[in-house]
């Protein structure tokens, strides 16, 4: 909360008080003199009574004037005051008893750091002489006992809500209720059994060992229980930890399980779910956590939005403690709408008053099923200088002038609407075959097994696509079916797309725009006859060298449907949009040309890392809509920047290359140049829509 | 006596064996419902994916249903019925639903082994086959937020009920309970494969398309055959 002392206009003088010797530091503002001394010095109500000399009563006039006047003008940082409605929204829906909301991202630099803090915080305040707490186990309880520090709590005991483990991890069931113990200087309860036991009888044995039954009894009378939540995803503590083992078996066993509390497994409703672990656990059960009249939840993580969720409605919970980004998945997912549960700040976006409202896109179809088998057919009879099917059908495309005997087979593919992609770049020095899907669909593995069966001429093929789960699980069929010809086949993804996914993540990006400078490369290296591995091998320099960022204004609408596949508000831009209409990784609100090139190259050069010298080719790229005009615009700034980078262009293009059906909006690709990569790109080339002479 | 013997079964509310006409009727009936639900299913993947979906599946099963109107009455055992409709799917679409349900559908006939009917008790075991073949190719875990999702615990509450010996009747009424269910589970789920996953936790809050469309074919399934017990 901040709040300052603005220069609002001079009240009229207040009760002619500056007669009887009151210091006019401010004038006669008296308003502005106790706001100054209260927000910005920081001094009592009482302290300012005696300075200015008048009785306290009319400083707290004083100060809720400054308010109304607008002298004072209290400002809430907006984070925050969304936190502050998310743990609200979240209260409400679920009838917690008290919600604590971090603001913040969830997935920041250290979330336990900033969740046990919360967390202690929280829990200062919970904690009263007499408790009997219950005292879960994991990273987050662990945080927040750490961070926590009470005095003077009288009779307070905590207990080990579970037996013990023997992983190697700080976090263990024993290390959190000792840590929680020191903290509140309480009596500690541990568990000395297990947490988990090999055989049922096992632990009926130890369950009448006295030790083990007074302290499990004592689980009886908690009045508090902290626990965390675990998710069940691959990465999650439950399995790191070693408490569980993490083996497929133990998985199937579990398969409708979302999450787990103190050892219990729990389906997305929070029910019990039955499994190998029945009767093997010793610690508190689901029913006496149900039963402690305040549960109080430690957990953060978008990861684990089912599992929360799932306790949240199994009623396990009824003090919450997460931070914003987790909070608000969670509304979301029990489809709760955040922004009208309590409107924190409005936003820029929103539903102003279309200026149109169509129900309907127009496009020129007829049948909306036909439209990609009529495209094929005018885009063939138009290009037949270049191509022509390898058999009847136009799904599957061959160059007239390329394929030769000894030459690598380069073949290309993916789906439609992405015009000039992917036939466009099929002819001499780029593609030898295209194999084209549906709208945004990759093709079947027959027409990329006929192109590939065509073009092999006894040198191999290059399978060359954007990675896509369905273009790399039917190209990989396809490449099955070619081997087991004989037909030998390398395989290399596009990921040009760095706003699909981070840079420790290259593998798993998108292939948009770029694509194109990586088939000119590996087509130009087919063409010089070079052989399959060296082929393969410069493909993956260029897409590696590739970079591409893709903003959106409005989004494409599909044939069949013809209605937008998602909505951008007024004000809004999507970026890191791709070229299938699939919304961006952001949203924000739309900036100039200027600032949104800036956005771009800014992204671009921090990963791309160029020296001083170097070269790069451009790419300024249309998604569909987006005129050349302000192609252009958005190219004389990104020209700015590389030259203020001390990065010179030594080529570049403008124009419709790889599109996303009428989408508004544009890319930009660099790839960063090296001496073979600029000769490889400067080989002659005859395509469609791409000429190099 | 022998002519009389699938009224007698009928009477026991038990159909004897599940054959080709059987699994036909199912396909058939998936197809139907595929359709009427395609809009829906295409909004779902405007939310979090391309918006296809609906169309790909509607396209994928119209090829299938056009293959069966092929089939001699009597000329195919499961297993080839199985691989007909995997080829007829994955030729016609290709995309991601393609290979995922072609290898689903092959796995579907194995399970078969060339028999042309299965005792009916065993035939929710297809709905596990189909889920291995998909799980198998698409490589996808449970709470990835995809298909995987209703086909995993649809395929464990199959086991499940086999393992008791529960009636056909209580399986069929089980697995779409349990498809339902899991169905709406995918809207707390975030992405983490297929395109959606590049929308982190955006994809929050929405039913995934694949989890929406595997539910209607296993419901479909259900309905069919629990309708042809009598």
């Amino acid at each position: 909360m901040a709040a300052k002392a603005g220069t609002g206009t001079a009240p009229a003088a207040v009760s002619g008080r500056s007669d009887s010797g009151i210091p006019l530091r401010f004038g006669d503002d008296l308003l502005l003199w106790a706001s100054w001394l209260y927000y910005e010095e920081g001094l009592t109500q009482s302290d300012i009574a005696r300075i200015i000399g008048v009785s306290r009563a009319s400083v707290i006039s004083y100060l809720a004037d400054a308010r109304t006047r607008g002298i004072v003008n209290i400002a809430i940082e907006t984070a925050k005051l969304r936190s502050l409605s998310i743990a609200k929204a979240l209260q409400e829906h679920f009838g917690l008893k008290d919600c604590l909301v971090i603001p913040g991202e969830g997935g920041g630099r250290n979330p336990f750091e900033s969740l046990g803090s919360g967390g202690a915080q929280a829990l200062r305040s919970i904690f009263k002489p007499g408790d009997t707490i219950g005292v879960g186990w994991g990273r987050s309880v662990l945080a927040a006992a750490e961070r926590l520090s009470v005095d003077g709590l009288q009779d307070v005991r905590v207990v080990q809500a579970t037996g013990s483990t023997s992983a190697h991890v700080p976090y263990t069931p024993a290390a959190c209720a000792t840590a929680m113990a020191t903290a509140i200087r309480a009596e500690c309860i541990p568990i000395s059994a297990p947490a988990i036991v090999s055989r049922r009888e096992l632990r009926d044995m130890l369950l009448q060992e006295t030790p083990v039954r007074e302290q499990l009894a004592s689980l009886e009378e908690l009045n508090r229980i902290v626990f965390g939540i675990a998710s069940l995803r691959p990465n999650s503590t439950l399995y790191s930890s070693g408490f569980l083992n993490d083996n497929p078996q133990f998985r199937d066993a579990y398969a409708g399980a979302v999450g787990a509390i103190a050892g219990h497994y729990i389906d997305d409703m929070g029910r019990k779910v039955d499994g190998p672990l029945d009767g093997r656990i010793i610690g508190i059960s689901l029913e006496q956590i149900a039963s402690t009249p305040q549960r109080i939840a430690i957990a953060s993580g978008i990861d684990k939005v089912p599992a929360i969720l799932a306790a949240l409605r199994g009623g396990f919970v009824n003090v919450l403690i997460t931070d914003a980004v987790t909070g608000a998945g969670i509304l979301s997912a029990d489809g709760r709408d955040i922004q009208t549960a309590h409107a924190a700040a409005p936003q820029a976006s929103g539903t102003g008053t279309a200026v149109l409202v169509r129900s309907s896109v127009k496009k020129f179809l007829n049948a909306p099923d036909d439209a990609v088998d009529e495209a094929l057919e005018g885009a063939v009879t138009e290009h037949a200088a270049f191509l022509r099917p390898v058999r009847e059908s136009n799904r599957a495309l061959i160059a007239r002038n390329g394929p030769r005997e000894g030459k690598v087979g380069l073949v290309i593919g993916g789906g439609s609407g992405h015009d000039p992609c992917f036939l466009g770049y099929v002819g001499r020095g780029m593609a030898d075959a295209v194999a084209i899907g549906n709208v945004f669909a990759s093709p079947p593995p027959g027409p990329i097994f006929d192109c590939t069966r065509a073009v092999n001429r006894g040198a191999g093929v290059l399978h060359l696509f954007g990675n896509y789960s369905g273009d790399v699980m039917n190209f990989e069929m396809a490449a099955e079916m070619a081997q087991m010809e004989g037909i030998e086949v390398s395989t290399v993804v596009t990921t040009d797309d760095i706003a699909s996914s981070g840079a420790e993540d290259r593998s798993g990006r998108r292939g948009v725009a770029g694509n194109i400078f990586v088939f000119k490369v590996a087509g130009a290296a087919c063409d010089r006859m070079l052989p399959l591995p060296q082929v393969e091998s410069l493909a993956r320099k260029a897409n590696r060298r590739t970079y591409t960022v893709g903003v959106a204004l409005e989004s494409c609408s599909l044939p069949e449907t013809r209605r937008p596949l998602f909505t951008l508000g007024d004000g809004e831009m999507e970026v890191g949009v791709g070229v299938h209409g699939e919304p961006g990784v952001l949203r924000q609100s739309v900036e100039t040309a200027d600032d949104t090139a800036d956005l771009v190259v800014d992204r671009i050069l921090s990963e791309m890392d160029p020296a001083r010298g170097d070269e790069v080719a451009l790419l300024l790229n249309s998604l569909g809509s987006t005129p050349l005009m302000e192609l252009y615009i958005i190219g004389r700034r990104v020209r700015q920047r590389l030259k203020a980078r001390g990065v010179s262009v030594a080529r570049s293009w403008a124009g419709h290359y790889c599109t996303s059906l009428d989408m508004v909006g544009m890319s930009v690709t660099m790839m960063h140049l090296d001496e073979q990569l600029r000769d490889l790109l400067d080989h002659p080339s005859d395509t469609p829509a791409f000429r190099i002479a | 006596m022998l002519l009389l013997s699938p009224i007698l079964s009928g009477l026991h509310g038990r159909m004897a064996e599940v054959g080709v006409d059987d699994i036909m009727a199912v396909l058939r009936e998936a197809s139907a419902r595929l359709a009427s639900a395609s809009e829906h299913l295409g909004q779902l993947d405007g939310e979090i994916g391309d918006g296809d979906h609906g169309t790909t599946m509607v396209r994928g099963f119209s090829a299938i249903v056009r293959a069966l109107g092929e089939v001699e009455p009597g000329s195919s055992d499961l297993t080839t019925l199985f691989a007909l409709c995997a080829g007829s799917f994955l030729d016609s679409v290709g995309a991601t639903a393609g290979p995922l349900y072609a290898s689903g559908l092959l796995r579907a006939g194995s399970y078969a082994e060339g028999r042309e009917s299965l005792p009916a008790q065993e035939a929710p075991m297809l709905l596990v086959a189909l889920g291995d073949g998909i799980g198998s190719r698409g490589k996808a875990v449970a709470g990835d937020k995809t298909m995987m999702d209703v086909w995993l615990p649809v395929g464990q509450a199959v086991k499940a009920a086999r393992a008791k010996g529960a009636p056909l009747g209580d399986t069929l009424a089980e697995v779409k309970t349990v498809a339902g269910h899991a169905t709406e589970a995918t809207r707390s789920m975030i992405a983490s494969k297929g395109r959606a996953a590049r929308l982190g936790e955006r994809s929050i809050g929405h039913v995934d398309p694949g989890a929406a469309s595997a539910a209607i074919i296993i419901d479909s399934f259900s309905d069919i055959l629990a309708q042809r017990l009598g």
